[in-house]
């Protein structure tokens, strides 16, 4: 018990020391997403232009034009007011997807540790299968057959990774379960509800948190991508992939339209990513 | 002689651990033909290594898991079947704290909380009384005010062991399960803990099913003794005479291995062999690799349990045999 | 062994007929395929005839029945706007789209593992922290971002390659590149941290303090040890050999399959997605089984573990 109360103050003692310095890139990451989500908050108050608005006589506008700072495309649309409103679809979609893919993995997982035997099984040959296929072909294959249409669109991207989550969950409950406070809980005549709910889900949100900072990036580059192929968001509404890949028809003449956007994926991407593996790494290190 | 709270009859567990959907059955005997009984306000332990069941036979005796064959009457009722609602009723009747008290305690929740829950899940009182019930229950246990609010890791090792006694006492139940209660707490604060507990067995009138591999500690809390070794019970009854004159070979073997103030020259007996492996039983008695006193007929034949004439039950073919004379003792 | 070759190649069959299930399911969900196919204008006859021509007015099981028998007999439907079955034209695609793959595969591997396996061995140094940066830039850079920044250089300032299409190896070469990058970056860090797990593993400690030589640790211990965790993640890349280049070959207008796939789901062209669709399940569970014999060959324990049951 000694021992054991050494390693939980060590544990504490580097739980410090990362405290006291938070990287300058995870800050800037911070910062950066902040002001992303804000933007996609605040999209119709700072949007200088209706996305839609045509400017006939200035189309093809280079950036810093006096009227539109980021240049105009074809039909003079505001590039600025476009990317601001695509930026809110690229995270409503991305943040949609991920708390859908996120609440259904994790019922899985809970399911599969609750039922054990076939259910569990099954449960995890799903998750195999899942991790198996490119989600890229699934979602394709699945858009050729139904169509398309924004709430179905992010139900699909909904199943990006949910068998992570399952996993993990899994993996968690069983061990709560098996000899942890879980088993104990269940043991003083709690009902299954109370255990998964009151006591493993607090405990394993931080884990499944991490895990979604490590997902959400991966669904703004699959959506991202769908959409620059013209399969994912679809006009007139816009997304940063779908202004991507519009763009791309105009790149000798008007490379702006498609950078723009594509900078903001990348550097969007790249802050979540940052910020997901940081926190990995704590998390990890305030496990052990 | 008042009614057994407790009496598990010819109690069998076998696991059969398997590897995906279609994988291979390989069936593990963990506890086999195990029958005990408990009187109320009384303490059994069961004793034995590592892999002997006792903690299956622990957690099939609270209704935690359902033998393959055999009954677990409490209160001469059978059990209700596992997590259904009248199960979880049960549950202020029965109880169980554990070897590790961090394990078993959500790290996110305060020791009040913790401690209070059970009367939140079974719907007792309204809440301010829950929290008084709770805080004089703490401090029953010898934990002021001051912790209720700290966060399991906040505690030392005693102190927790202290609040899941106070949670699974909270409800006054008849029987406690005590899972290797002490064993992982530092000596001196064994000896509070065992002390605390003795305590509350006096005071509510709790039936203990203790589980240890501790002789020193299970000498002074226990009146009868059941000695388990690979999943059966070799030996059976009460503890003075199982420890001053024991029987079975095992018996002798743990007994001996126990340090004694005073007397320096005893003969201690060192089991040869592999330790057991449930999974890989040996035929005939179990323990007949290891015996120091093997006879052809172990092998193949299983023992049967004899009765001594002060009323212990020996499953061994040697003691069959031949009454020991020989005495060991503590 | 050979209890571990049958159950794995059980679960791949299994893998493959949850696929075709998937596309049945997903098919018959989507709507009343005679409608779909024959068009809204059809008349109600011209209806009634195709659905008990192909078996619609029998009851879902057996239509299931049916499909899979079909499967079986490798008929995968007909092309809706060529015409002609989708099977031919699907593996007609297959050479082009492989032109590509494979040498972005060999790009992944001569880059990615030397990559990983230096930055392990040089841990914090300067080419580490490199190749860490590079490894999250390629992770995050989504392909066609890539694709087209590299187009725009190097194709239209620069006009050194073509921007797209095909005629001589030079159009190879931008694909390629784009491919290949990503695909190298992700194997770099995942070789990076596989070498770290094992080199921190105390076995490692047991044979330098042994005497050992450093660089024969690494060569005899670290290396063969850190292949296991990797051989996953290359099985995948070559399971993803024949439908990884969906977005690369959509950017630089190549004739492969994910060309194929993206113009006949936009003309939903449902005969020809669900046979690209099976074709690339088959792909990746026959690389899983591969990785899986690689598995058992490199770490015998597993192949034991999972044909006897323990844990």
């Amino acid at each position: 018990m000694i021992m054991m109360e050494k390693v939980s103050e060590t544990a504490a003692g580097t739980r410090k020391n990362t405290n006291r310095r938070i990287p300058f890139l995870v800050i800037a990451s911070v910062l950066w997403i902040v002001f992303v989500v804000g933007v996609a908050l605040l999209a119709d108050q700072i949007a200088p232009y209706q996305y839609t608005a045509l400017d006939l006589p200035n189309r093809l506008a280079s950036p810093f034009h006096p009227q539109h700072l980021l240049g105009t495309d074809e039909l003079g649309r505001d590039i600025l007011s476009r990317l601001i409103v695509s930026v809110r679809i690229s995270v409503l979609v991305a943040l949609g997807a991920t708390l859908i893919s996120a609440c259904f993995g994790t019922t899985m997982g809970f399911a599969a540790a609750h039922f054990r035997g076939r259910i569990e099984q099954f449960i995890l040959m799903l998750a195999d299968f899942q991790a198996a296929m490119p989600f890229l072909i699934l979602s394709l294959s699945v858009l050729a057959f139904f169509g398309n249409a924004l709430p179905l669109f992010i139900g699909l991207m909904g199943f990006y990774g949910w068998e992570r989550y399952a996993r993990i969950s899994r993996g968690l409950a069983i061990s709560a379960s098996a000899q942890g406070y879980a088993g104990a809980v269940r043991q003083l005549g709690a009902s299954p509800t109370r255990v998964y709910l009151r006591h493993i889900l607090p405990n394993i949100s931080s884990t499944l948190i991490v895990s979604m900072t490590l997902t959400f990036p991966e669904i703004i580059l699959m959506e991202s991508s769908l959409s620059f192929l013209g399969l994912g968001v679809q006009p007139p509404l816009t997304s940063l992939g779908n202004m991507v890949g519009y763009g791309r028809e105009y790149m000798t003449r008007a490379p702006w339209i498609m950078f723009a956007p594509a900078v903001l994926i990348v550097t969007t991407t790249l802050a979540i990513s940052l910020l997901g593996d940081w926190l990995r790494d704590r998390l990890d290190k305030g496990l052990q | 002689m008042t009614e057994n709270i407790l009496e598990l009859h010819g109690i069998s567990r076998t696991y059969s651990t398997r590897q995906g959907l279609f994988g291979r059955k390989v069936p593990v005997h963990a506890v086999d033909e195990v029958s005990l009984s408990l009187q109320p306000g009384q303490t059994l332990a069961l004793v034995g290594e590592s892999g002997s069941g006792k903690s299956t036979t622990g957690r099939i005796a609270l209704g935690l898991e359902l033998p393959n064959s055999g009954h677990v009457l409490f209160r001469g009722a059978e059990l209700p079947p596992a997590h259904t609602s009248a199960w979880r009723r049960m549950r202020t009747h029965m109880q169980m704290i554990y070897q590790d008290p961090l394990a078993v305690l959500d790290r996110r929740l305060s020791i009040l909380d913790q401690v209070r829950e059970p009367l939140d899940i079974h719907d007792i009182g309204s809440a301010s009384e829950r929290n008084n019930k709770a805080l004089a229950m703490l401090d029953a246990v010898g934990l002021n005010a001051n912790y209720a609010s700290s966060l399991p890791h906040q505690l030392s090792g005693g102190q927790r062991q202290r609040a899941v006694l106070a949670r699974a006492l909270i409800m006054q139940p008849a029987l406690l399960v005590c899972d290797e209660p002490v064993s992982a707490l530092d000596v001196s604060i064994q000896a509070q803990v065992v002390n605390l507990l003795m305590d509350l067995q006096k005071d509510l009138r709790l039936s203990l099913l203790f589980i240890s591999h501790d002789l020193k500690v299970v000498r002074q809390v226990s009146q009868r003794i059941a000695v388990m070794y690979l999943g059966r019970i070799v030996e059976y009854g009460e503890t003075n005479l199982l420890l001053s004159n024991p029987t079975h070979p095992y018996t002798k073997a743990l007994v001996s291995a126990v340090p004694v103030a005073g007397r320096r020259t005893r003969e201690r007996i060192i089991l040869k062999g592999e330790p057991p492996n449930p999974a890989d039983r040996p035929t005939g008695c179990a323990f007949h690799p290891r015996c120091p006193v093997v006879r052809p007929e172990c092998v193949s034949v299983s023992p049967t349990f004899s009765t001594l004439p002060d009323g212990r039950s020996v499953a061994c073919h040697a003691v069959d045999a031949a009454q020991p004379t020989k005495e060991v003792g503590i | 062994m050979l209890r571990f070759a049958a159950i794995r190649i059980l679960r791949a069959v299994l893998t493959i007929a949850l696929v075709v299930t998937f596309a049945f399911l997903v098919l018959r969900l989507s709507g009343d395929p005679a409608r779909s196919i024959m068009g809204d204008d059809a008349s109600p006859e011209a209806m009634a005839a195709f659905r008990r021509e192909w078996g619609l007015d029998q009851p879902l099981w057996a239509q299931y029945l049916h499909y899979f028998a079909a499967i079986l007999h490798g008929e995968l439907g007909r092309s809706m706007r060529g015409g002609g079955p989708a099977l031919d034209l699907v593996l007609g695609r297959i050479p082009a789209t492989l032109m590509l793959t494979l040498p972005a595969l060999l790009m992944k591997l001569a880059i990615g593992i030397p990559a990983g396996i230096y930055a392990a061995l040089h841990r914090d140094s300067a080419i580490d922290r490199a190749v860490m940066v590079t490894a999250v830039a390629g992770y995050t850079v989504p392909s066609f971002v890539l694709g087209l920044v590299l187009v725009q250089v190097l194709a239209i300032w620069f006009a050194w390659l073509p921007t797209g299409g095909t005629g001589s190896l030079q159009h190879l070469i931008l694909p390629i590149i784009t491919l290949g990058v990503g695909g190298a970056a992700v194997l770099a860090r995942f070789v990076r941290s596989a070498m770290l797990e094992v080199l921190g593993q105390p076995y490692i400690r047991t044979a330098s303090a042994k005497g050992i030589p450093w660089a024969a640790v690494v060569r005899g211990h670290a290396l063969p040890n850190a292949a296991i965790p990797t051989v996953t993640i290359v099985g995948f890349m070559v399971g993803n050999l024949i439908a990884g280049a969906v977005v690369v070959e959509s950017v630089f207008s190549w004739p492969g399959l994910g060309n194929l796939l993206v113009v006949s789901v936009t003309a939903r062209d449902l005969a020809v997605v669900q046979c690209i669709l099976l074709l690339v399940a088959v792909a990746m569970v026959l690389s899983n089984l591969i990785v899986d014999f690689l598995y058992g060959f490199l770490d015998p324990r597993l192949a034991e573990a999972n044909s006897t049951g323990g844990h």
